[in-house]
């Protein structure tokens, strides 16, 4: 039993979710003309995304069940690593996508 | 997101009507665990701020439409559509032409569909597969190759260190909290580092 049982919970959610996507990417489609994103505002905000993605990410990865999991064992960590590390060579999804998954499947059958 | 107990008919929902990939695999893990709200909201606003650039770049091509279908157009407006559209137009001195708003919503259709159908596909056959091969671990690396992109300078990745370490510090802070104080910290920390790297160009056009 987890919180996505609650359906009011996750309809209340989705809902301020669709108003988010609209918002963002609407924003300054609806702003008039004269109200522009200055300078600083913008790099500030183009550093959010990659900052927030990485609060999700490093927890799912070294806090997997609450607890502080540093080690040579993690074998998401390794597969996240060799994934990361095929992406940012190639730019392509489907091989970092294979070569992450392979990563973790071997370790985990058989390291 | 049935993978970790959604039920379908909400996954389904949620997916139609949010259409942001990484938001939603963003909140997912706040969801499941009952997250605040306002925490909720707040994740995805801050992974969707790259859209808000998107719309500033862009905006120019569409100011003679109504508002509604501005408003339709900034929906549509996803990664892909923003990338193409100004591989092809970033140049051109005539905007708002029938022709690229032709070519805008053609990207944006097909793209919608696409990115639908592979999600519904997603959603009804993720349940199939044995929780031991790790699906969970395919949403991490999703998210992985949206950040990597990112990373090209100096403050960007002093930023997202930051980030890191204050978010695995952080993870026993009530209702979620470490995650915006981690996240701002290393906006914060981003922001600082680039005031002594200001003479490098910065390069607008880098969809995610």
């Amino acid at each position: 039993m987890n919180a996505t049982h609650h359906v009011g919970y996750v309809l209340v959610a989705i809902a301020g979710l669709t108003m988010v996507t609209i918002v963002t990417r609407s924003s300054f489609f609806m702003l008039p003309a004269r109200i522009n994103l200055p300078e600083r505002v913008e790099r500030a905000l183009r550093y959010a995304p990659a900052c927030a993605l990485t609060a999700i990410v490093v927890p799912k990865i070294f806090v997997p069940n609450g607890e502080l999991f540093l080690s040579v064992q993690n074998n998401q960590m390794w597969a996240v690593l060799a994934a990361g590390a095929v992406f940012a060579k190639t730019r392509n999804m489907l091989l970092m996508m294979t070569v992450g998954m392979a990563v973790f499947t071997v370790l985990r059958l058989y390291a | 997101m049935v993978k970790v107990g959604m039920p379908v008919p909400l996954a389904l929902l949620m997916t139609m009507v949010v259409f942001a990939g990484s938001a939603q695999l963003a909140v997912l893990p706040l969801l499941v665990s009952g997250a605040p709200l306002p925490i909720v909201w707040v994740t995805a606003l801050l992974v969707n701020l790259r859209f808000v650039i998107f719309a500033a770049a862009m905006r120019t091509y569409f100011s003679q439409l109504t508002w509604k279908q501005r408003l339709f157009a900034g929906y549509l407006n996803g990664d892909v559509g923003f990338a193409l559209f100004l591989l092809r137009y970033a140049g051109v001195r005539e905007r708002g032409t029938t022709f690229q708003w032709g070519y805008f919503f053609g990207i944006a259709t097909v793209n919608w569909v696409s990115w639908q159908a592979a999600s519904v596909a997603g959603i009804l056959l993720g349940g199939l597969a044995p929780t031991e091969w790790g699906l969970e671990l395919a949403a991490v690396l999703a998210l992985v190759a949206v950040v990597v992109p990112m990373l090209s300078r100096v403050p960007v990745l002093l930023g997202v260190v930051v980030t890191a370490v204050l978010s695995v510090v952080t993870i026993h802070i009530p209702l979620k909290l470490g995650l915006l104080i981690s996240v701002l910290a290393g906006v914060l920390v981003a922001v600082v580092a680039e005031r002594s790297h200001v003479s490098e160009p910065v390069d607008l056009e880098q969809p995610a």
